[in-house]
């Protein structure tokens, strides 16, 4: 009787490790921490052609920086770089009469390539989801890169 | 002579002159139309670049297909050349013998939960935990324009679990 107490026990131990185990893995990654990449995200925009990506590092220090890489878009004038309190961003968007919450990082540096943006350090990442090429002269946005969790 | 200067100078013309300048002016800065044609390349390094770190190449979110499976996978390249693809803040459900490959992602495979018929992979090993972070060494000669998807794939039920489309980093 007891043996095959053990023996049901036993079996429905093993059955319930087959379904109910998860195995969790860790593996390392062989860099010191410098920086932290906490968020990425490609730029859609096809009304001005905007590509590349968008990619959210926290330095050793804790500031922020947002760096675009691969980047194009149209140049013109009076164009900003923004984050928007919102997930997405259509083409021509137009943030002040949506009233949209906003940080602006400042001119666009260059309509093509390799740059970074200071973020302000009491920004709140987790709402601010949105990076916008912004024209703060026709209040259209150029391009939109939703992040996400790197 | 006198007179057509004379014409030129006074009445209307000054008008319009006087005020269409203006005009142009402020049409002028407020559209840029020469930035049409005049680009404006910027190349900034990395505030925090360091070459003896591995790189990221390729990044890109993973979708469930037949199992709900999220996370994120990422190619690095380490300084001497090996290619490596790592997950993060994985997970996906337990199953049999599940493989992490890379596929095409065009493959019409891909977007069905079981594959039927020729599936064109490359094997990176099996797949080492369902949750967590986990690397896995990629062959040396694999083509990343042409395997640009990677794939959590049980190979006994021909299961696609889920697929993360990989975009330049």
């Amino acid at each position: 009787m007891m043996v095959r107490n053990v023996k049901t026990l036993l079996a429905l131990a093993a059955l319930a490790f087959t379904f109910g185990a998860s195995a969790y893995a860790q593996d390392g990654m062989k860099h010191e921490d410098k920086a932290k990449t906490l968020e990425t995200g490609t730029f859609h925009g096809k009304v001005h052609s905007t590509s590349g990506r968008a990619t959210i590092y926290q330095e050793a220090d804790g500031k922020l920086v947002l760096r675009l890489t691969n980047f194009k878009t149209s140049n013109g004038p009076d164009v900003h770089v923004i984050l928007v309190a919102a997930k997405d961003a259509d083409d021509n968007a137009n943030f002040l009469s949506s009233s949209t919450e906003r940080v602006e990082l400042g001119s666009l540096k260059g309509n093509e390539g390799d740059q970074n943006y200071e973020i302000p350090s009491n920004t709140d990442l987790s709402k601010f989801k949105t990076v916008s090429i912004y024209c703060e002269r026709f209040n259209a946005n150029f391009g939109a890169a939703p992040l996400e969790k790197f | 002579m006198k007179s057509n200067i004379s014409s030129l100078v006074s009445g209307r013309k000054w008008i319009l002159v006087a005020a269409g300048l203006p005009i142009l002016v402020a049409a002028w800065w407020a559209f840029r139309p020469e930035k049409l044609w005049i680009n404006q390349k910027v190349s900034e390094p990395a505030p925090f670049a360091s070459s003896t770190d591995p790189q990221p190449l390729y990044t890109g979110r993973l979708e469930g297909r037949a199992h709900q499976t999220s996370g994120r996978a990422t190619i690095y390249k380490t300084p001497d050349g090996k290619q490596s693809l790592r997950l993060t803040d994985f997970s996906t459900s337990n199953g049999p013998d599940v493989h992490v490959v890379l596929a095409r992602s065009d493959d019409a495979n891909l977007t069905q939960e079981i594959v039927k018929g020729q599936f064109d992979s490359v094997e990176l090993g099996s797949l080492k935990g369902n949750q967590g972070d986990q690397n896995y060494d990629l062959p040396a000669s694999v083509d990343l324009q042409e395997y640009n998807a990677a794939v959590i794939y049980c190979e006994r039920f021909h299961a696609v679990f889920g697929v993360a489309r990989l975009e330049q980093f």
